[in-house]
């Protein structure tokens, strides 16, 4: 049978437990960090290529901004030309009913 | 905006065995401030273990501590003219690695809150993966299991508890120095320190616990 007063009291445990964390082996960066770093820094002090900023460069928002500007410049019938004739007979027809015969 | 402390940590502060440190440091400075390239690469190779060895302990992921440290030296690179010899340079690189690690951390939670938004809106079809667990190896090991469970439980301490605990236990950096990277006073750092203990020995199995 063990003898309680031989064991290790919650403190003794807990400091343990610390020396533990303490003694646990640092982690350390992959080998040629400086290097890595050397080339995020190139890449962070090249000059922009263009006076554009970054979201006008992707394809997906200058459509966006393409069909955004056409909607709400209301020249949306200029896009459906084939709308636009079948209306045509019809006022004319219109029309012609309504002139005295 | 120039890095200078008024804080209970000072050149005059540290002890004698540290000064050569300290002097070193001040040269390399003086050094990179007059644009020197072998300074910066002499920093890197002197810090590099320190400051992704303090973003790994916060943020738990190889990747993004590599990241976060990066993210330090270029900023030192960066903002060197600025800082002002007052303070210790270590001081100056806890401090970057601390608050790029925790910033790190909020961006990665808020993606994690969208992408979990965007599954339920079913915007796309993609399973959703819990991060890898980049436990430390040790802990993976047989009888390791009160320390992972220690490491997990202080990943949830408030930010400042969890850095001034990381500092204190993993760094064994002193309270001063503590104080001085968290721009705060030393019995406030005793308090953090005091409420970080007792929440993890609470959290703990109960023989970590004060009877």
């Amino acid at each position: 049978m063990s003898n309680p007063a031989s064991q290790p009291g919650p403190d003794q445990e807990w400091e343990a437990l610390l020396q533990q964390l303490r003694k646990q082996p640092r982690a350390q960066p992959r080998p040629f960090f400086y290097t890595r770093v050397q080339a995020r820094l190139a890449a962070q002090l090249q000059p922009r290529g263009s006076w554009l900023p970054d979201w006008a460069r992707r394809p997906a928002y200058v459509a966006l901004l393409g069909m955004l500007i056409v909607a709400v410049s209301g020249d949306g019938a200029a896009l459906h030309p084939t709308a636009a004739t079948h209306y045509a007979p019809y006022q004319s027809d219109q029309t012609a009913s309504l002139l005295p015969h | 905006m120039a890095y200078s402390l008024c804080l209970p940590f000072s050149v005059e502060s540290v002890p004698a065995a540290n000064l050569g440190a300290v002097a070193a440091d001040a040269e390399l400075v003086a050094q990179l401030q007059q644009g020197s390239e072998a300074a910066f690469r002499t920093l890197v190779e002197r810090y590099q273990q320190r400051v992704y060895s303090t973003a790994f302990s916060l943020l738990r992921s190889a990747e993004e501590a590599e990241d976060v440290a990066q993210e330090v030296f270029v900023e030192v690179y960066q903002t060197v003219a600025k800082f002002r010899s007052e303070t210790a340079l270590s001081t100056w690189l806890y401090r970057l690695a601390t608050s790029r690690a925790l910033q790190h951390r909020r961006r990665a939670s808020a993606k994690k809150r969208f992408a979990y938004f965007t599954s339920l809106l079913g915007f796309q079809n993609q399973v959703l993966h819990e991060p890898p667990d980049h436990a430390h190896p040790l802990a993976l090991l047989e009888g390791e299991q009160q320390l992972h469970l220690l490491l997990s439980h202080i990943s949830r301490l408030p930010s400042q508890q969890q850095i001034a605990f990381t500092l204190r236990h993993e760094q064994e950096l002193s309270y001063e120095e503590i104080a001085a990277v968290l721009d705060t006073t030393v019995s406030a750092v005793e308090s953090l320190l005091f409420r970080a203990r007792q929440t993890l020995r609470q959290h703990l199995p109960p023989s970590y616990r004060h009877v």
